[in-house]
């Protein structure tokens, strides 16, 4: 199995009923785990980040999200191996 | 105005003319309001299921948006099945459903379901409206957004209160039509022109972006042989001599061995599905990839491209056909292949010419594609017959196969086949069923009557679910687990209790009296189709093999084609590869 990674993501959307679980389902369904998150609504818009890791290429994941309607940004930072500790089974 | 007034004069507006829903308590203030709408036909269908594969249908048929209504809690669950279905192969839907009042959300009220979140995996985009001032704009957001870019179902829930509530619609501006410059095509040409051996790989994303014309321009000008995906059937000419047929788990050995031997694959409105592509390992081993796609997220998802391209459809294939015109590609050798293998290695199915007979489906098949017309419309269900039907009847245009693709939805073909009559009442349309399928929405039997919709209903009974017979045959040592229908009603007895009239075939010589009759009555028919159980869809890859292995009737007879995953068959027995 492919060694998990571990990235940042941070995330620009406007505000909605189901912001977050729409952002935190693609995350799961597209095969990444969140291990860490923040989210502060800012005047008209939601900015969240997120810290996931997967087996997977982030690129993949980012361009789900920014597939999102409501979300108006996405950027990811460059990944870092997950720490032992924390790879998925 | 109130809230639900204000919906069909959104329907109004965007020309929406047929809807197909159901009513209920929190969606009764749009009932209301429908009865004094003039120019809405809202067509009742007999569960919410029907009324959104029905809306599928409508859409799939005519390019047009399909709509469909229901009410909260169990209306909108009932809704899940057709709007997933719509989502997985990017039809334009518009789904309104209502939901108990704003104050009730939250309370486990009666008929309460949360349906935005349970709808997040199988939508495009949704909304809970939650203040009335807002309806306007999420309408006009909604029925934009259905059929833009890659198309999808929009589900747009609204509280009961907010659907009673007086709405001042703002003035509508007209989102601006983007204009974008000509897509720079020179690095895929000097690809192209290096090519020896260039196959197009088509999908349903042709149709979806209305390049129907455009696509087949580019085929025909540029020689390049073509393979299509289930969805893309109907996207090349008839005639053109370079075309393979379908690819994949149950294409022909032609279009296999055509992806096999590529050396650069032009996927063209197509994701790549896993039917399709089979192990990936084995896919287009030697082949450097052009992917042309309206959503970029389709990129480099499963396979490298090493050119991607979105944008318009349409625009980038009469690119293409200008530019192949200037500078034609010499391929002669590798058109002789394909067209050696179209011959010797193409769908074949002899008809059976001994009048007594039993029906094989790939031969009954091959006569409806013979008898009917041009413009008929078939909807399949989902099947062995579902793959006759795609392997042997010859679609001129691909929204003449309506087929339930990315979900493989069984109970699909009678309410898209209604959908599609409605949307295309000049034409003739069929639903091709399984005895299976069939049951899945039968109820919908009584819409066909209610509205006197000339749909011929063809069932295919086999008396089990053949497509899972055959891969517990093939793959699971022949220990067949609860496939058995030979208890089936009387299909004729059924249909004739919904007031349709039906006849039974069981024997090759009546095949075409069959077919006929049917066609020629005027009105909606039943013919029911008694095919030998044992008849399988060859050739056929194994789940999760690579289309290189495919195997034929020849296999049947092998021992140790077994599991898909090489494991034991009795560790693993409850497993289901259908
Ligand atoms: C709603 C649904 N349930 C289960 C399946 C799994 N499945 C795929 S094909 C099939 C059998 C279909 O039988 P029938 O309609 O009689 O068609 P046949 O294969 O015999 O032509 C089943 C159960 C499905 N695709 N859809």
């Amino acid at each position: 199995m492919n060694t998990p990674h571990q990235h940042h993501i941070h995330c620009e959307m406007n505000p909605e009923p189901a912001a977050i679980e729409r952002l935190c389902q693609v995350i799961r369904v597209r095969g990444f785990q969140v291990t860490a998150m923040t989210a502060e609504l800012r005047g008209s818009r939601w900015e969240m980040t997120f810290t996931v890791e997967g087996t997977r290429a982030v690129a993949m994941l980012q361009s789900q999200l920014e597939k999102l309607h409501t979300v108006t940004q996405v950027r990811t930072d460059a990944e870092t191996e997950a720490e032992p500790a924390r790879r998925l089974a | 105005m109130n809230g639900a007034q204000h919906i069909l004069q959104a329907f109004n507006r965007h020309q929406i003319e047929t809807v197909f829903g159901y009513p209920g308590g929190c969606i009764m203030p749009l009932y209301d309001a429908l009865v004094d709408a003039e120019n809405v036909e809202h067509v009742l269908c007999r569960h919410e299921q029907g009324c959104a594969l029905a809306a599928d249908g409508f859409a799939r048929a005519s390019g047009r948006l399909g709509v469909c209504i229901a009410t909260s809690g169990p209306g909108a669950t009932n809704l899940i099945t057709g709007v997933a279905n719509a989502h997985r192969d990017s039809v334009p839907m518009l789904v309104i459903t209502g939901q108990v009042p704003s104050a009730l959300i939250g309370t486990d009220a009666f008929q309460e379901t949360d349906v935005l979140g349970m709808a997040l995996g199988i939508v495009k985009h949704s909304y809970l409206v939650t203040d009335a001032a807002e309806l306007p704009a999420i309408m006009e957001e909604a029925i934009a957004l259905a059929q833009s870019g890659r198309p999808g179902p929009v589900w747009v829930d609204i509280p009961k209160d907010i659907l009673l509530t007086d709405v001042s619609p703002a003035a509508i501006t007209p989102a601006p039509t983007a204009t974008t410059a000509p897509a720079d095509i020179s690095d895929a040409l000097a690809l192209l022109s290096k090519a020896q051996r260039p196959l197009l790989y088509s999908g349903g994303g042709v149709s979806l972006a209305g390049a129907e014309e455009s696509f087949r321009n580019f085929a025909g000008q540029s020689g390049i042989p073509g393979v299509v995906t289930l969805k893309g059937i109907g996207n090349h000419d008839r005639q053109d001599p370079f075309y393979l047929g379908m690819l994949g788990m149950h294409g022909s050995r032609a279009a296999n061995l055509a992806v096999e031997a590529c050396d650069l694959l032009l996927v063209i409105g197509a994701r790549l599905d896993d039917r399709a592509t089979g192990k990936l390992d084995g896919f287009a081993p030697n082949a450097r990839v052009i992917h042309i796609d309206a959503d970029a997220a389709e990129f480099h998802k499963l396979r490298k491209a090493d050119i991607a391209m979105g944008g318009d459809l349409s625009r980038l294939m009469a690119q293409f056909a200008t530019a192949i015109n200037a500078a034609p590609l010499a391929i002669d050798d590798w058109q002789q292949q394909c067209r050696n293998w179209c011959a010797t290695k193409g769908f074949q199915a002899a008809d059976n010419d001994e009048p007594e007979a039993p029906i094989s489906g790939p031969s009954f098949v091959r006569q409806l594609s013979r008898i009917t017309s041009d413009d008929t419309v078939i909807a399949c269900d989902v099947g062995q017959h579902q793959m006759w039907v795609a392997q042997h009847y010859r679609f001129n245009h691909p929204r003449h196969h309506l087929t339930s693709g990315g979900l493989g939805t069984m109970g699909f073909g009678m309410p898209a086949a209604i959908g599609a009559q409605f949307a295309c009442p000049g034409k003739t349309v069929i639903n091709v069923s399984g005895d299976g399928s069939f049951m899945m929405n039968a109820q919908e039997l009584a819409t066909i009557r209610r509205y006197r919709l000339p749909v011929k209903l063809i069932v295919m009974d086999n008396q089990c679910l053949g497509m899972v017979r055959q891969q517990q045959e093939l793959f699971y040592d022949n220990r067949e687990s609860q496939i058995n229908l030979d208890d089936n009603p009387d299909f004729v007895a059924m249909a004739r209790a919904f007031d349709i009239p039906a006849i039974s075939i069981q024997r090759s010589d009546q095949i075409r009296r069959g077919i006929e009759t049917i066609l020629a009555y005027d009105g909606p028919m039943l013919l029911h189709v008694a095919i030998a159980r044992e008849d399988n869809v060859w050739p056929i890859v194994k789940p999760g093999g690579s289309n290189r292995d495919m195997l034929d009737e020849s296999s049947q007879r092998t021992p140790g084609i077994r599991q898909p995953n090489g494991e034991n068959p009795s560790t693993n027995a409850k497993e289901t590869a259908a």
